[in-house]
């Protein structure tokens, strides 16, 4: 039997990277729970730290990679219609508050795309490494796809949207206690207009309300991001390019 | 479950046949959200079987960006050098972007007098 055949044959087969994605995932998960759910801890870097490992150890172009594991990649569009469920079931808890929380997450928004922005020009990073800060607040999925269609790097604002994400989680708690917020809902929103879906998982394990007005607060700012960045994002990246 | 997940594509497909019909800026997937948001808010109630599938894909929502996360692989020497940069232009970006929604909403409930 001729081993170095049989990797050749499960190298080239999607399951493979589909076995890789999903182990490194468990990994993570498994590593977030025994840590007591620390934030410090999170399965999403964990598992893209471990595959890209595995990946660099192996010396497997990434695109192979992708082959495989976009199935799975696919279902990110389906999870985003999904998110509609819970914007759903916290639409009670918004009644009556809509213009309060309206311009909370339009401010949210738009400081988190100016400072982000704003701040990695004023670093003199390449303008690649600019562009995809535009949607990096908004969860990964839309960000990617809001990317996408500007022709920013769909890869690098996942990148950008996952670290925002474990930053907010594990700030979260300090910042809104200096600003002295005592209101689980109100932390909780801006929790989820921030640092959307790993914000959102965080927001839960600390309290339910917070966590119902952080899942809202990211589906709202997934949409808000998704019929607005389109129009504003190419207008600052030209003014960037200038 | 099957029902479930045939809604949600279901939508998605909507969602894609609208984006491109009205060659939409705004993602697919995205409009299929609206279209179920529309739907679910006018008839007020959740198909159970629709439940199960979106918390269970809302639960792993961090899986499904892993693989292209990983692609971060690519980008490797173009991030080289700028590490440091980037992970404080996040870090000051998402304290901000937090207090000030958090602030917004602090002001308002200050200033609405107490129900």
């Amino acid at each position: 039997m001729d081993l170095r055949e049989i990797w050749v044959y499960l190298s080239g087969s999607p399951l493979f990277s589909l076995i890789l994605t999903l182990v490194a995932y468990q990994v993570g998960v498994f590593a977030h729970q025994s840590m007591g759910r620390s934030p410090l801890v999170n399965p999403v870097a964990i598992a893209v730290l471990l595959t890209a490992g595995v990946l660099l150890a192996i010396d497997m172009p990434y695109a192979q990679y992708f082959e495989g594991a976009q199935f799975i990649h696919f279902l990110l569009g389906t999870a985003t219609v999904a998110l509609a469920v819970p914007i759903a079931q916290g639409w009670h808890l918004l009644k009556g508050r809509f213009a309060e929380l309206g311009l909370a997450l339009i401010m949210g928004g738009v400081v988190s795309v100016v400072s982000s922005v704003g701040l990695a020009s004023l670093f003199g990073l390449p303008l690649e490494l600019v562009t995809p800060m535009l949607a990096k607040s908004v969860t990964a999925p839309i960000a990617m796809g809001i990317s996408e269609s500007m022709g920013i790097s769909p890869t690098l604002t996942a990148v950008y949207a996952v670290s925002t994400g474990v930053i907010g989680a594990i700030t979260a708690t300090h910042l809104l206690n200096a600003l002295g917020m005592k209101d689980w809902t109100a932390r909780g929103f801006a929790v989820g207009v921030a640092a959307h879906g790993i914000g959102t998982s965080r927001a839960f394990a600390v309290h339910p309300d917070a966590g119902a007005f952080s899942s809202v607060g990211m589906g709202l700012h997934g949409v808000l991001g998704a019929l607005l960045l389109p129009l504003v994002g190419p207008w600052v990246v030209k003014f960037l390019a200038t | 479950m099957l029902k479930g997940l045939i809604i949600l594509m279901l939508y998605q497909g909507a969602g894609e046949i609208v984006a491109r019909a009205l060659s939409s800026p705004v993602p697919g997937p995205v409009i299929g959200l609206i279209l179920l948001l529309v739907s679910l808010l006018w008839r007020q109630k959740t198909d159970p079987d629709l439940q199960v599938v979106a918390s269970s894909l809302t639960a792993h929502l961090g899986l499904l960006f892993v693989p292209a996360a990983v692609g971060v692989v690519s980008f490797l020497p173009l991030l080289k050098g700028h590490m440091l940069s980037i992970g404080i232009v996040l870090l000051v970006s998402v304290l901000l972007a937090m207090a000030t929604t958090a602030l917004v909403l602090k002001r308002r409930s200050v200033t609405k007098p107490a129900e």
